[in-house]
Order: structure tokens, then C-alpha cells, then sequence
């Protein structure tokens, strides 16, 4: 059956660079493990079990350069293996506690079910899931694509020379990791401004996406809406959110997550269980957290948790069939209306945090997967596609340029720029100007060896002060301190290196250390962020 | 409200960041010398923050605000045009112009209606809260 419509789906992971390397049990370090096990590891699964089947999944992958740098790195692969190997540990003594509780005993055991396939996956490729993602991106099955180097919300980088540097090792590491130039950049937050598309096309980039009202307000008007792609003046693809999409999946109103089938994300063992049971699952500190054992369904409305029913795995499963069938219902609707509107084929576009499918939306990974075996089971007349195919073989797009705009609360910059967070950019900006200057006055001077490693680290540090989680973590309350020390450290350190090799007085060990720390990018070369002409 | 816990190197510096359709933030910082000769009362404590348009090169807008505050949020004159800030301090009767701002362009107001939707966390934490 020839295709009405086609959906691209395209999930963006990400995570903030964490690696303590001297710590054993770095509570931040837990975000990692948890978007492992939840997030990356059902994910990679389900789209393995497609291809097996003759089931192009045909989704798009956006991976950060440091969840990248994390997935590939062998201390995190050794902690994550003792994090699924405690909880499995855990998971026996639940198993026998919950022996003459049927319900509690098949929610437990559908967590034993999650952490052995965990296990089994990350013992099949030593640890590195970097290699199943490059193996189906090599078989055409899936696209991945990169985003700036640290995650920076990219129009709040007003010195050229900082966006060029955050674009320019995002392309140098994607070819690194995937051994391929990447064709696709996501806006970190989807953050865009019309100065960012000479930075794109510059650094190689043949497309990126935008959020639904950068197309309101492009000029000219966008004819079809979110409908197709369209070209910038310099010719990079352009794809737009679709906002209707987005609402059916997340919307509190509307939105399948809150369904009172799925997994209450707030109660959890580690608030539950006894605490001298938990304590040894806890972090050093002793506090209550998250295990990642959550036994109980949403159930219904308000935040009563006692109130909170046991889950129950196929119930929830009951549901995510429903939604997926809701989900394609109104993509075909979609479609049909606009061909009926227009006379041609509209492309719907729906982005997501890859975060949010498992960890936030425990059901996620099954809804994904659900809805791409409906459309071949069902013959429906869609087809997923990915940015490039759809780009290789479409109309040529007219050409606009969207309006200023991000997919973070209200639209624009609110979340990174508000009085809870607004104190770090004079740290940001001392380091980046002095990285900056420092990089022009040594660019072409012939360093010893040890001047050269305390540019390129000043540079990697540079970076990670960049980062949108630190303005976003602040903004939340999240871990503020966390956020806060991070962003200082970073300037800091950048700072203290560069007036080092100035100074001619670097100090080895401390280099040493924070090579072994913050080792991103290890191809890093300071000289990107010097200055030149053609920007 | 929060501040840094360490202190930065004293540069000159003034950079206007885009925050939304209706306001810009504006953070300064001062070199040495500057910041003495507002502390021995050569500037007068206050300073001003002018905001011109770019297009057009008229100026849009006046905030004052104290030398030490370091940062402010300034209004913005009209959507969608292209602004730049500077900063001017009073020597006796005279407004002296100090330092100049990046460029910034304010965003076109769309706004986003919260059905609408977006994936980030901080959504989904209202989502399932």
C-alpha cells in the first residue's frame, strides 16, 4: 500500500559529562545507570528485535557527544556493571520478601526481567553500547546524529568563535565514534537563531530541527506549516517539530503517561522498604533515594502516593496497545486531512528526549516499538522515515528562515536565563573569552608538549562550562550544588591552565588529574577556538 | 539570590543575552581600574544601561542600576529587531561610555500554550507530578 504520510521520529539522548573516576559511589553517576537500564538499553533492544524481524525501525537517533564519551568509557562500564549487578542482588531479596504477595511478587519479577536483560546486553557488547547503536545505523536501519559538543544552548553563545568550537568537535567526535561524518545536528534544546546557520553549514552539517512556532514565524511564511522540511538561505535541511504529536505523548491533558495502568515514577523502594533492608543500596550518605524499584501504578489523579495500587506489567502492556493504536489513529487523520487541505503528502515529525521513553515514561520503549510493528502489521499507509532519506528524496524545499525559539518552558530561553541560574554566565564568559584569546596569541607558536596538553584541557574545560544542565539543573533545584560547583570548576579550571602556559608555569600532576577527570574529546585541539575570517 | 562562590578575574566586560520576546538579561563586570575608580567616587555609584536598536540605530531604552549589581534584566523596545547595550557611568556632569554589548536578537513573541507540549524534563516532571 503506498504511503499517505510519513512520521519521523527522532529521540535526542543526552546526559550531562559525569565521570569521577576517584569516587566508587558518585550519586550523580546514578543518572547514567539509570538511563542505561531504563532508557538505552530497551531501546537498543527493541530496535534489534525489529531488524531481526525484517522490521526497518527507520527512527533517528541523536546522541550527545558526552553520553558518547560516557557509553564508551571503561570505568563508567565497570561501576554500571556493579550498579545492575546490586540491584539484581537486591532483586533476589525482594523475591523472597514478596513470596506470599502475588501482585508485589510479578511486579518484582518484571524488574528481574529488566536488570537480566540489561546484564545480558551490556556482557554481549563488553559493556560498550556505542557498538549495537553503530551496527544498526551501518545496516540502515536507524540514523544517528550528533548535537553540540557539551550540549550548549548555542544562542547563548554570543562569541562566534565559542559556537564554531562547540559544532566543529561535535563533527570531529560523531566521525571519531561512528566513523562516518555526521549529516544531522540537533539544536541542543532545540534552541535556534537565524545566526547559527552559516555556523552549520561551516561545520558540515546538512540539516537540523526546529521547534513548531520557529516555523509561525518564519520569514516567509512556512507554506505547509510543519508539514515538509525547508532549506535555509545557505542550504541546510530544516525539519520542524509537530506540536500535535508532542501533546498526544507528553501533554498533561492528553498525554499517555499519565495513564493510571503505567509506573508511578515517585514511589519507589528506596522510600519504602526498611531502611536498615534498603541502607545497603543507598549511597554512602545513608540518605533515601531512588533504587529504581517502583512497584506501584499511577493509579489515578492527585499526589496521595500512599494511595498508589501495585503495577500490574500486563495491564500496562493492555494500555500501551491502546495508545499506540490511538497515537497512529491520529497520525492517519493527520495526514488525510492535510492531503485532503494541500493535494500532497505531509511529513510528521516527532522529537522526544530519549530520556523520557523508560526512565520519566516507563512504557515508553514498548509504545515506540508497538507503533512501528502496527504500521507493518496493520498495512497502514505511513512510513517511518529518516531525515536523510526523507531529504534524499523530496521536493526541494523552499527556503525560510525560522523565527528565534526553543522547545524549553515557553518557548524561548526562560529556563537558562532566569535569576536562579543567571550568576554563572560571568564564569562562563571569562572562560571562554580568555580561551579564546589565549588560543589566538599561541595559534601559531610552536608549544613544548606540555603547554599543548594544558590548551587542549582548557579547552575540554571551556566546553563543559558551556553545558545547558548546569543553568537547567539550577532552575529545576536539582542537585544546584552539583550544578553550581560543576560550572565553577570548569571556569575555574580553564582560567587557572590558561594563565599557567601564559605564565610559562604549568603544573604537571594537577594537568594529570583533570586529564584523567574530564577526558572528553581526546583529539581536542585548542586551536578551534581561535579566531578566523569566514566567521 | 545566588551568586558564585569564587571570585573572577577583573575584565571589562558587558554581554546582552536574549531570554524571551519581552525581556534581554545583561550581566557586566569591571577590570581593576574601573572598579576603583567607582569605589574612590570617580563614577558616580549609578550607572546606565542605554539599549539602541541596530536596525535603526535609535536608542531604545534607559536602565539604571548600581556599578556592584553586576547583572539586570532590561525590557525589550520591540519584538524581532536587533539590540545592543552599553553601559556609561557619570564623571562629574558627564556621561562617560564604558563598555559596548554583543549584539542580540529579541525573539518574535509566539509563546508557546502549555497543551502544546514540549519533551524536556522539566515537563514531564509536571506531567507526573
Amino acid at each position: 500500500m503506498s504511503s499517505r504520510g510519513s512520521l519521523m521520529f527522532l529521540l535526542h539522548a543526552h546526559l550531562p559529562y559525569v565521570n569521577h573516576p576517584r569516587d566508587s559511589g558518585f550519586l550523580e553517576e546514578n543518572w547514567f545507570f539509570e538511563a542505561v537500564v531504563e532508557t538505552y538499553v530497551p531501546i537498543i533492544s527493541a530496535l534489534e528485535r525489529l531488524a531481526a524481524e525484517g522490521i526497518r525501525p527507520g527512527v533517528a537517533l541523536s546522541i550527545s557527544p558526552t553520553l558518547g564519551a560516557m557509553l564508551e568509557n571503561e570505568a563508567l562500564e565497570d561501576k554500571l556493571q556493579l550498579y545492575v549487578d546490586s540491584r539484581l542482588e537486591l532483586i533476589e531479596k525482594e523475591l523472597e520478601r514478596a513470596a506470599g504477595d502475588p501482585a508485589l511478587l510479578r511486579s518484582v519479577k518484571f524488574y528481574q526481567k529488566l536488570y537480566q536483560e540489561a546484564a545480558e546486553v551490556l556482557h554481549k557488547y563488553s559493556g560498550d553500547l556505542i557498538t549495537p547503536l553503530k551496527s544498526l545505523q551501518h545496516a540502515g536501519q536507524i540514523e544517528i546524529i550528533t548535537t553540540s559538543a557539551t550540549h550548549a544552548v548555542l544562542p547563548l553563545l554570543t562569541r562566534p568563535e565559542a559556537v564554531r568550537a562547540q559544532l566543529a568537535v561535535a563533527a570531529e567526535d560523531y566521525e571519531d565514534r561512528f566513523n562516518r561524518k555526521p549529516s544531522g545536528f540537533w539544536l541542543p534544546e532545540c534552541a535556534y537563531e537565524p545566526r547559527l546557520n552559516s555556523y552549520l553549514k561551516l561545520s558540515g552539517f546538512n540539516y537540523t530541527f526546529t521547534e513548531s512556532h520557529a516555523m509561525e514565524f518564519a520569514a516567509p511564511q512556512a507554506p505547509n506549516g510543519v508539514y515538509s522540511p525547508y532549506r535555509t538561505t545557505n542550504g541546510v535541511g530544516l525539519f520542524a517539530r509537530d506540536a500535535a504529536s508532542s501533546r498526544e505523548v507528553w501533554s498533561s491533558k492528553f498525554g499517555y503517561p499519565g495513564d493510571p495502568a503505567y509506573r508511578e515514577f515517585y514511589r519507589d523502594l528506596g522510600y519504602d522498604g526498611d531502611y536498615e533492608y534498603v541502607r545497603p543500596y543507598l549511597g554512602s550518605d545513608g540518605v533515601r533515594r531512588p533504587l529504581g524499584l517502583k512497584y506501584h501504578r499511577i493509579t489515578g489523579p492527585g499526589n496521595d502516593l500512599s494511595a498508589k495500587e501495585y503495577y500490574d506489567p500486563e495491564a500496562a502492556m493492555a494500555r500501551v496497545e491502546a495508545h499506540a493504536s490511538d497515537f497512529l489513529a491520529r497520525r492517519m487523520k493527520q495526514t488525510d486531512d492535510f492531503y485532503a487541505a494541500r493535494g500532497t503528502r505531509p511529513l510528521i515529525v516527532s522529537c522526544y528526549d530519549a530520556e523520557l521513553f523508560g526512565h520519566w515514561w516507563f512504557e515508553g520503549p514498548a509504545f515506540l516499538e508497538t507503533v512501528i510493528r502496527k504500521i507493518r502489521a496493520e498495512r497502514l499507509p505511513l512510513q517511518f522515515v529518516t531525515p536523510s532519506e526523507y531529504l534524499n528524496s523530496c521536493q526541494e524545499p523552499a527556503e525560510l528562515t525560522p523565527g528565534i525559539s526553543s522547545w524549553g518552558e515557553s518557548g524561548y530561553f526562560d529556563p537558562w536565563v532566569n535569576e536562579s541560574n543567571d550568576f554563572i554566565y560571568s564564569a562562563v564568559y571569562a572562560a571562554t573569552d580568555k580561551m579564546i584569546e589565549t588560543a589566538n596569541r599561541f595559534r601559531n607558536q610552536d608549544l613544548n608538549s606540555l603547554a599543548a596538553r594544558a590548551l587542549n584541557q582548557a579547552a575540554r574545560e571551556t566546553l563543559l562550562a558551556q553545558s545547558s544542565d548546569w543553568a537547567f539543573l539550577l532552575y529545576i533545584g536539582s542537585h544546584s550544588d552539583y550544578a553550581k560547583g560543576r560550572l565553577e570548576d570548569h571556569s575555574a579550571n580553564a582560567v587557572r591552565l590558561l594563565s599557567e602556559v601564559i605564565e610559562k608555569r604549568v603544573d604537571e600532576a594537577a594537568l594529570a588529574e583533570l586529564e584523567q577527570k574530564n577526558s572528553v574529546f581526546p583529539r581536542l585541539d585548542f586551536k578551534v577556538f581561535a579566531s578566523i575570517s569566514k566567521f | 539570590m545566588p551568586e558564585l562562590s569564587r571570585p573572577l578575574p577583573a575584565e571589562d566586560r558587558l554581554v546582552l543575552l536574549p531570554k524571551n520576546p519581552g525581556s534581554f538579561f545583561v550581566f557586566w563586570l569591571f577590570s581593576a581600574g574601573r572598579a576603583e575608580a567607582f569605589a574612590s567616587g570617580a563614577f558616580a555609584g549609578e550607572l546606565e544601561l542605554r539599549l539602541a536598536c541596530v536596525d535603526d540605530g535609535a536608542q531604545a531604552s534607559v536602565l539604571k542600576a548600581g556599578w556592584q549589581a553586576g547583572r539586570a534584566y532590561l525590557p525589550v523596545p520591540a519584538q524581532g529587531k536587533t539590540y545592543q547595550a552599553s553601559l556609561y557611568a557619570l564623571r562629574g556632569d558627564a556621561w562617560e561610555k564604558l563598555l559596548e554589548s554583543n549584539q542580540a536578537a529579541a525573539p518574535a513573541a509566539a509563546g508557546m500554550a502549555e497543551e502544546r507540549a514540549y519533551a524536556s524534563m522539566e515537563f514531564h516532571k509536571k506531567v507526573l507530578s
